[in-house]
């Protein structure tokens, strides 16, 4: 459902006809003390286990990653402890740690002295049908060509939740938007889902044309990661809509950002026709 | 979020806006001001010095005054009741001071004069009046008491009159009239005469020899704008009733707020209140406010006694009602007298005009976005009347008329009706019957549409079961309802909310002597409300949902008696007892401390969940200090039991009404305050100060993270907790002269305490804004011309900012640290009106009205928003939104 919160918000901006206009301001903002935000995730994929780690800048620094070394990172699994080694900065790997769907995994990272964990078991997979491109009455490009989006399409299981994140590649490009999905409102449904996202700087290279090379990843994810996703896209992306932005909900205890995430992953490409 | 560019119309209105001749005539706006003003300020011989050689025998008041003026060029101001006096006066003077002069002639007469400007004020005085040959009430020998009650009318449209004083002149006695226009009056036996004045109507004085119960309905005419003289709206003395227990008050009267100007030209008494002390606008342009660091859901805004839910249109740029239908408002900022209750905040009680019951007539206007058209008449004359009024905007008749497809596919407007009958169906009896009805329409591009409204009836009959008990029975009916439609290609989904209303209400008013008033009555609403469901069609695989309705029935009782125990200390004390009894059918649900279901309870239809009581005593007190000054108290405590549930910054249409459940429970609030009054120079200046301390309990908030579009049960994602607000209001008004306007000033907070927000420490409510000014001025310039201009200033709101950035999975997301301990930028703007006359006789008036609203162009903030630099992707950037920045309005409104 979190398409209609971005179409409400289209209308609201619609409502604004009378102006809305835009500038970029310099605001004093407060710098917060350094957080540390743990990305963590283990695919029943090899190269899957990851866990990137890093600190939070303040506003006015520049966007790059900002990695944290030094840290003992492990994922463990029935009792056995597989430790990652750090391959550049902040970036912690267990290149052939592979997990299997409906095996509990825990993160342990010990960084500073202190301990993070976190906890998640890796959903069944549900089977990604097929993939296909449809084209939009309503979304215009900048030339006023109708954009073309990607659609997702597969059965839910009935009698179970079940949660999803879709990932896009556009000729080997990751698309930033962040499609993440439950079964709420359609349990045990044969789901048409359009991953249409935003392209606000009119960038022609991020929309899908024909011949383009469209590969979409599915991950199944368990509820927690799913909440947060959730909370990430409507807390913290800046939207000022937003009466009360917030951090978004972990599962990872002991006081860090980010989160801890084993899901299944599948993927399917097609030539956009 | 999507982006989209201000289309075609818009474009022309920028160009429109941005050209400097809006700049030129700002400035001479401005200069115009200040040139008539300079005089002012320049020392000169006062008029009183003039001498002064004049002989006049038994010359009517208004022939000797032009007299005067041609021999000394000395002008005089005065209302209708001296232009029309019977008084004949005589000067005998040679080179003598003018206030000598007029001492002397109006030494025996009713009227008293002052300085007003470089003007002469000369004013209807009752107390000059020979003292009443009444049985004094000291007497306890008298022989009895009797009661005078009547109702009070225009004599042009058979309208009755709301709030009209009814005083014993040469004593403190007196009433005003209640929102019927009936009063009553109890006095000892003996002949009175009695001053009678209302706003905008000629003031009378009436002989009443009290010998027995008497019935005295009288039809005031109104203060005609045909003279050539300038007519003082300024109320007689006591118009604010220094003396009344009842403090956090504000009435305005439609003819108060005819010239402030406003967005769009459009009049607004949502957007007028924002002006006084204690209410806050709630953002730009926008007709929703906050009272006393309250929400917005805090309100209760009635409607000819109907709550509206969703007092606004456009996403809240304008408010549901029409102002040309409208009589008279009052707004309660939470000491509600007991016959009110239902919202922590405030009572905005709006009252419509009735229909002219004496003749036929259409008045209507045009503007840059809307057209209005009011018609009104007898169905039997001086027995019955309807009016009609109609409203829609056109905005969108702009965007068809682009060839850009993608533009002239939106729509976006919206229509409202009111209309109305009355029977007078005798000494006795009068009925109303009423409707509204309002609709907002907002399609962009086939994509989505959003469609909502209020629909409102009401029947009212008032009763006069004798000359000292009147009462008001009404029965309305309610329903608000939204309507959201997404298309998206082979998909379409539907949101479909409504909360429906039947209510029954019976107010009793009992004069019962001359030192107590009481009231009592009960109010009983049905509400069924039907949360955001959501059906589908397609291959989304959606499944369409059928939601519980949640039915819930609000009783209520009170009593309230106003006791004026000395003739300087009054006192009003009132106990209102609400009970809210959640009913079946439905589920209800048990959960966890974080929100998960862990049982639930099915109810049969009708079956009882749970009743929440609630006693909420008020109380409040006044002490006269002296002829212009009082200081008064008050405490009240009130309880709400329906609330809205909303993330949004703007007003959205999502926001959820949802009613208290075995889970949320009913929000209450302590309001302690307590204030001070005087009135200057003969009442034409007005200077109030209120605090208040204010307590709540049981407030209503999203968990961080929630999901609003869940078909989880809401208390699934809400947290509770308390909140405390307190703050300073001031403010001084000038009610007569060619000036007259305000200064309105407030220092404010309002803060919240939630476990599991902000790491369980206070925080400040969203609304929470420290300091508050705004200044209104209206200057009548001409006869034809009356200028205006609002200044408005405020501290930003708090609001939460990001404290840092981080990444995951290589997009940028930013870092909070705490709840609303951010600011957003000041606010401040100037608006500029003038209005033109531009053709008055008997049978047809008209005038222009122009208005430029944010006239020096400040780019306030709307919202701000953060995102990567688009041209410079490695860096973030804070983003400023602007709605209005020159906004000029031409408006047409005639009557004939």
């Amino acid at each position: 459902m979190s398409s209609i919160s971005r179409y409400i918000g289209y209308l609201l901006i619609i409502g604004c006809l009378f102006s809305s206009c835009e500038k970029a301001i310099d605001l004093k903002l407060e710098n917060a003390i350094p957080d540390y935000v743990i990305e963590g995730t283990i695919s029943n994929e090899a190269g899957g286990a990851k866990v990137l780690i890093s600190a939070t800048k303040d506003f006015k620094d520049n966007n790059s990653f900002n990695g944290v070394s030094g840290a003992q990172v492990s994922i463990e699994n029935n009792g056995t402890a597989y430790a990652l080694t750090e391959t550049s900065k902040g970036v912690y790997q267990a290149a052939t740690l592979m997990g299997t769907p409906g095996g509990s995994y825990r993160l342990l990272v010990n960084l500073a002295g202190k301990n993070y964990t976190a906890h998640c078991t890796m959903p069944k997979a549900v089977t990604l049908d097929s993939i296909y491109v449809s084209q939009s009455k309503y979304d215009l490009n900048k030339d006023k060509v109708p954009r073309t989006f990607a659609v997702v399409k597969y059965k839910d299981p009935a009698g179970e939740l079940n949660y999803y994140r879709f990932v896009q590649y556009l000729n080997n490009k990751k698309e930033k938007t962040l499609f993440a999905f439950n079964d709420e409102y359609t349990p045990g449904q044969t789901v048409n889902t359009i991953l249409n996202y935003n392209n606000p700087n009119d960038d022609l290279s991020i929309d899908l044309k024909k011949g383009d090379n469209l590969t979409i990843e599915m991950q199944c994810i368990d509820a927690a990661v799913y909440k947060y996703f959730y909370s990430l896209d409507n807390g913290a992306s800046g939207n000022g809509n937003n009466a009360a932005p917030s951090n978004p909900l972990t599962n990872i205890q002991g006081g860090a950002l980010g989160y801890f995430s084993a899901y299944t992953t599948q993927r399917k490409t097609i030539k956009v026709p | 979020m999507k982006k989209t560019d201000p289309y075609g119309f818009m474009s022309i209105f920028y160009i429109v806006m941005k050209l400097p001749l809006f700049v030129k005539v700002t400035l001479l706006a401005l200069l115009l001001f200040w040139v008539t003003h300079a005089p002012l300020m320049a020392q000169q011989l006062s008029p009183l010095d003039k001498p002064i050689t004049l002989s006049l025998k038994n010359e009517p008041l208004k022939q000797a005054l032009d007299k005067i003026t041609t021999a000394s060029g000395v002008r005089f101001t005065y209302n209708e009741t001296v232009a029309n006096s019977q008084v004949k006066i005589s000067i005998e003077a040679k080179n003598q001071r003018l206030e000598n002069v007029l001492t002397a002639a109006l030494s025996n007469q009713p009227y008293t004069f002052s300085l007003l400007d470089q003007e002469i004020l000369i004013r209807f005085d009752a107390e000059k009046l020979k003292k009443p040959n009444a049985v004094p009430a000291a007497n306890p020998a008298s022989n009895g008491k009797f009661t005078v009650s009547g109702t009070l009318i225009s004599k042009a449209s058979g309208e009755t009159l709301i709030g009209a004083t009814i005083k014993v002149v040469g004593a403190s006695q007196g009433t005003s009239t209640n929102e019927y226009g009936f009063f009553s009056l109890t006095l000892p036996k003996g002949s009175y005469q009695l001053a009678v004045s209302a706003v905008g109507m000629k003031n009378e004085i009436i002989s009443l020899m009290l010998d027995g119960n008497k019935k005295m309905d009288l039809a005031l005419e109104e203060s005609s704008k045909e003279l050539a003289t300038i007519n003082i709206v300024a109320k007689a003395r006591g118009s604010r009733d220094l003396s009344n227990p009842q403090m956090g008050v504000e009435k305005l009267n439609i003819q108060d707020i005819k010239n402030v100007p406003v967005l769009f030209g459009e009049k607004d008494v949502m957007k007028t209140i924002q002006l006084l002390p204690g209410i806050k606008s709630a953002g730009e342009g926008n007709g929703n406010f906050y009272v006393r660091g309250g929400g917005a859901d805090q309100n209760l805004i009635l409607l000819d006694e109907v709550p509206v839910y969703n007092a606004s249109h456009l996403l809240g740029f304008f408010s549901t009602f029409n102002s040309d239908a409208i009589k008279n408002m009052s707004i309660y900022k939470g000491d509600m007298p007991a016959q009110y209750g239902g919202r922590l905040s405030s009572l905005l009680d709006i009252k419509m005009n009735e229909g002219n019951n004496q003749k036929f007539g259409v008045s209507g206007g045009i503007g840059l976005i809307a057209a209005r058209v009011n018609v009104e008449g007898p169905i039997q004359k001086e027995k019955s009347s309807f009016l009609f009024s109609a409203r829609r905007t056109y905005a969108d008749l702009f965007l068809k008329l682009s060839s850009d497809s993608t533009i002239n596919r939106n729509q976006l407007y919206f229509y409202d009706f009111n209309l109305k009958a009355n029977y007078i169906l005798g000494e006795k009896d009068r009925l109303y019957v009423s409707g509204y009805l309002g609709k907002d329409v907002l399609v962009a591009r086939e994509i989505a549409d959003i469609n909502w409204g209020n629909s409102v009836a009401t029947l009212r009959w008032n009763h006069i079961f004798s000359n000292k008990l009147f009462s008001n029975t009404s029965a309305s009916f309610s329903n608000y309802k939204y309507n959201i439609n997404i298309k998206e290609d082979v998909n379409e989904y539907n949101i479909f909310s409504q909360l429906r209303d039947w209510n029954l209400k019976e107010d009793l008013q009992w004069f019962a002597n001359s030192k107590n008033s009481v009231s009592f009555g009960f109010n009983s609403i049905y509400h069924t409300i039907k949360p955001g469901e959501i059906s589908a069609t397609g291959n989304s695989g959606i499944l369409s949902q059928n939601l519980q309705n949640r039915f819930s029935w609000e009783n209520a009782v009170y009593a309230s008696n106003t006791w004026k125990a000395t003739d300087r200390f009054s006192l009003t004390y009132g106990l209102r007892i609400s009970a809210f009894s959640i009913l079946g059918k439905g589920d209800y649900y048990d959960l966890d401390g974080n929100g998960n279901i862990i049982g639930s309870t099915s109810y049969a239809s009708g079956q009882l969940v749970k009743t929440y009581y609630n006693l909420e005593p008020r109380l409040a007190m006044a002490y006269q200090l002296n002829e212009n000054s009082s200081v008064k108290a008050s405490y009240a405590r009130n309880a709400q039991n329906l609330h809205l549930i909303s993330n949004s910054n703007a007003s959205s249409p999502t926001d959820k009404w949802v009613a208290s459940t075995n889970i949320i429970k009913p929000e209450q609030a302590n309001q302690y305050s307590i204030g001070y009054y005087r009135d200057f120079s003969e009442h034409q200046y007005e200077l109030s100060a209120e605090t208040y301390y204010k307590q709540l309990y049981n407030q209503v908030d999203y968990r961080n993270g929630a999901n609003i579009f869940t078909n989880q049960p809401i208390e699934t994602q809400l947290l509770y907790g308390k909140g405390r607000a307190y703050g300073l209001e001031l403010l001084f008004k000038k009610k007569a002269g060619r000036l007259t306007g305000w200064i309105s000033y407030t220092l404010a907070k309002s803060e919240r305490k939630i476990d599991g927000i902000n790491n369980n420490q206070w925080y400040n409510a969203r609304q929470d804004r420290t300091h508050d000014i705004a200044v209104v001025a209206m200057y009548k310039l001409t006869n034809k011309w009356t200028l205006s201009a609002n200044f408005i200033y405020y501290t930003g709101d708090a609001v939460t900012f990001p404290s840092g950035k981080y990444q995951i999975d290589g997009v940028n997301y930013y870092y909070y640290t705490s709840r609303n301990a951010s600011r957003m930028p000041s606010y401040h703007r100037l608006d500029l009106g003038a209005t033109k006359q531009l053709k008055q006789t008997k049978k047809f008036s008209s005038e222009l009205v122009l208005g430029l609203y944010n006239a020096y162009g400040r780019e306030n903030a709307y919202t701000i928003f953060f995102r990567d630099k688009k041209d410079e992707p490695s860096q973030t950037e804070a983003v400023r939104t602007t709605l209005f920045t020159f906004v000029p309005s031409i408006s047409y409104n005639f009557k004939f």
